[in-house]
């Protein structure tokens, strides 16, 4: 058993690391220290801009590179396949990924395939008093923390939510990429997509500012509001999942544990109650700011600054005021 | 011929009431560090489970020849979930007894797949996304690997292509996805799939007479359940509880907020 490896596939802002990849290296600096043992970043596909650098900022002792052409794209079986046959290969003691949408499938898959155990939403992973490794995770909606115990020598699978961490850089080391093979040959995807989500333009994961609006807007016409505020402020318009399935707004602004996890600077949530699915999707911002009607709103819980009234009054007036 | 449908499901805390009880505030772990202690908090099948039920049922009347059965790790003969299946339409219920406590996911799915293969297969089996209380949501993707099936997740519809395959709308953060797979498949079912149904009185009344077929671990030939991933402590985090409240008219809110953002370069213009 050899080390902690951090593995992502696809591309983030700018062809660079996909969003969370510093947070999560950070993490597994942390947790390979502990061990006192190396970590390694596994790339599953095309190497995004800079990894070399981002890996020396974060204390990586070698990138592990796997290219095939079969891995341009997320393909689960693929993906599966490539990852377990890595660990075959290398042995990692600890395998982390960020927890995407796409992770959600992988982790527990791959975890099966290899023999290895699984734990989903990490918040932390360090060591417990016996000496073992312990995973912080969340569970009930973020209602509760859990800590478990991983139990014995064999390799675990832990899936990490990034949003939650803060990105620690130390050091800009010189990093090696491994070229690692696999074989791909025999692995045909068992899924065909038919009809492909389509997003095109920015993505709510890279905005700075998010004005995100809920049910208190009262009715489908007020999203329009939410959408000034965010043009005037120079940010993107969110929304929560109830007012998406509505269809007052698109499926692409949704935020929270189905949607978009986002990590802005400001968010801003209008009219949105805070339950904890969609707090998933906005906890990582830097500066939380919640209007809403009922002080009792559990958005006001986990806000730095708050107003207290009705969003049709208030939304008009803030529009104003940062247009002049 | 006729389809095997196979809904997993899963009894858990009402994840509402916990949900209100940590709004209040008032949720409380017991002394061994990693129970919830509030006793009136009912017991309820995992909301994404009956979701799995009634995308099967779903099919069903869609016109799909098959049949449903509902299987549940951890509960006894006379589990109010399972008859809760069978008034809903379940054809076939079926109680694995099980302390979770001493087994973990790999565990769980090893049962499942175990009883999967005992009892003749599925031609598509359900399951929620995640379970509402540990949120893991890693049941599905085991049972695949175990039994080498394909597991499409987080579906919004599904719809039987003939016998032999399923095309499935799923959720995506970029939106909906269509994809296709052949069957034996696994598919695990989202909120977006929409409201379901409540029994009817006849279903209660016929579900009354159904027994459900109660099945041990070693009778389904499973040893050694002992987990890797053992839950050491359960808490409730602290919340922040630092907001300030901006008052005064809309106008002076709006304008003493934005003020602060600048002032704090939260805002840079």
């Amino acid at each position: 058993m050899t080390g902690v490896v951090v593995c992502t596939w696809g591309m983030g802002r700018a062809g660079g690391p996909p969003a969370g990849t510093e947070e999560l290296l950070t993490l597994a600096r942390k947790t390979a220290r502990a061990l006192d043992s190396k970590l390694h970043w596994l790339v599953l596909g095309p190497l995004p801009n800079d990894a070399a650098a981002v890996a020396g900022r974060y204390g990586v002792a070698g990138i592990d590179h796997v290219a095939d052409a079969k891995l341009e794209r997320f393909q689960a079986d693929v993906h599966v396949a490539a990852l377990a046959q890595y660990c075959r290969a290398k042995l990692p003691r600890l395998v982390l990924v960020g927890q995407t949408h796409d992770a959600r499938l992988l982790a527990p898959r791959v975890a099966g395939r290899i023999g290895a155990a699984v734990v989903m939403n990490g918040m932390d992973v360090a060591r417990a008093e016996g000496g073992g490794l312990q995973v912080t995770a969340s569970a009930y909606g973020g209602d509760t923390r859990v800590a478990y115990d991983l139990v014995g020598d064999g390799a675990f699978v832990v899936g990490v939510n990034t949003s939650v961490l803060l990105p620690e850089p130390d050091g800009s080391a010189a990093v090696p990429v491994d070229t690692i093979p696999v074989d791909l040959s025999g692995v045909e995807e068992r899924i065909r997509v038919t009809a492909r989500a389509v997003t095109e333009g920015p993505r709510l994961e890279d905005a700075d500012i998010v004005v995100a609006g809920g049910r208190g807007l009262g009715a489908p016409e007020n999203f329009r509001l939410v959408t000034e505020l965010a043009a005037a402020l120079g940010g993107m318009a969110g929304a929560s999942r109830p007012i998406v399935d509505d269809g007052w707004a698109e499926p692409f602004r949704q935020v929270g544990l189905t949607g978009r996890i986002t990590r802005p600077t400001l968010y801003v949530a209008v009219g949105i109650s805070g339950a904890s699915q969609h707090m998933v999707g906005c906890a990582a911002a830097k500066t939380l700011v919640a209007i809403n009607r009922d002080p009792e709103a559990a958005v006001f819980r986990y806000a730095r600054y708050g107003i207290v009234g009705d969003c049709l009054e208030i939304l008009p007036e803030l529009i104003r005021v940062v247009k002049t | 011929m006729s389809v095997r449908i196979v809904v997993c499901a899963k009894e858990v805390l009402d994840p509402d009431a916990v949900n209100n009880y940590a709004l209040e505030g008032r949720l409380t772990i017991g002394d061994d560090g990693r129970t919830l202690t509030q006793t009136s908090i009912p017991r309820v099948m995992n909301a994404y489970d009956e979701q799995g039920i009634e995308a099967a049922l779903r099919l069903r009347e869609a016109g799909l020849a098959c049949t449903i059965t509902v299987v549940s790790v951890g509960v006894a003969d006379g589990s109010e979930i399972l008859k809760h299946a069978a008034a809903l339409g379940a054809d076939e219920i079926v109680a694995i007894p099980l302390d979770q406590t001493t087994t973990d996911h790999h565990g769980i799915a090893r049962l499942l797949a175990a009883y999967l293969r005992s009892s003749g297969g599925a031609g598509i089996v359900l399951c929620g996304r995640q379970a509402s209380d540990d949120d893991q949501g890693v049941v599905p993707a085991l049972v695949g690997e175990l039994l080498d099936m394909p597991v499409v997740t987080v579906a919004r519809s599904l719809e039987a292509l003939g016998e032999g395959a399923l095309r499935v709308v799923r959720v995506t953060p970029d939106g909906d996805e269509t994809v296709e797979v052949s069957c034996p498949a696994i598919v695990t079912i989202s909120n977006e799939l929409g409201t379901p149904r409540y029994p009817t009185m006849a279903g209660r009344m016929a579900a009354r007479k159904k027994k459900a077929t109660v099945l041990q671990a070693d009778s389904l030939g499973v040893s050694d359940l002992r987990p890797k991933v053992v839950l050491a402590r359960q808490f409730v985090p602290a919340v922040k509880g630092e907001c300030e409240i901006i008052g005064g008219t809309a106008a002076e809110a709006a304008e003493r907020l934005v003020a602060r953002l600048r002032a704090e370069s939260v805002l840079r213009s």
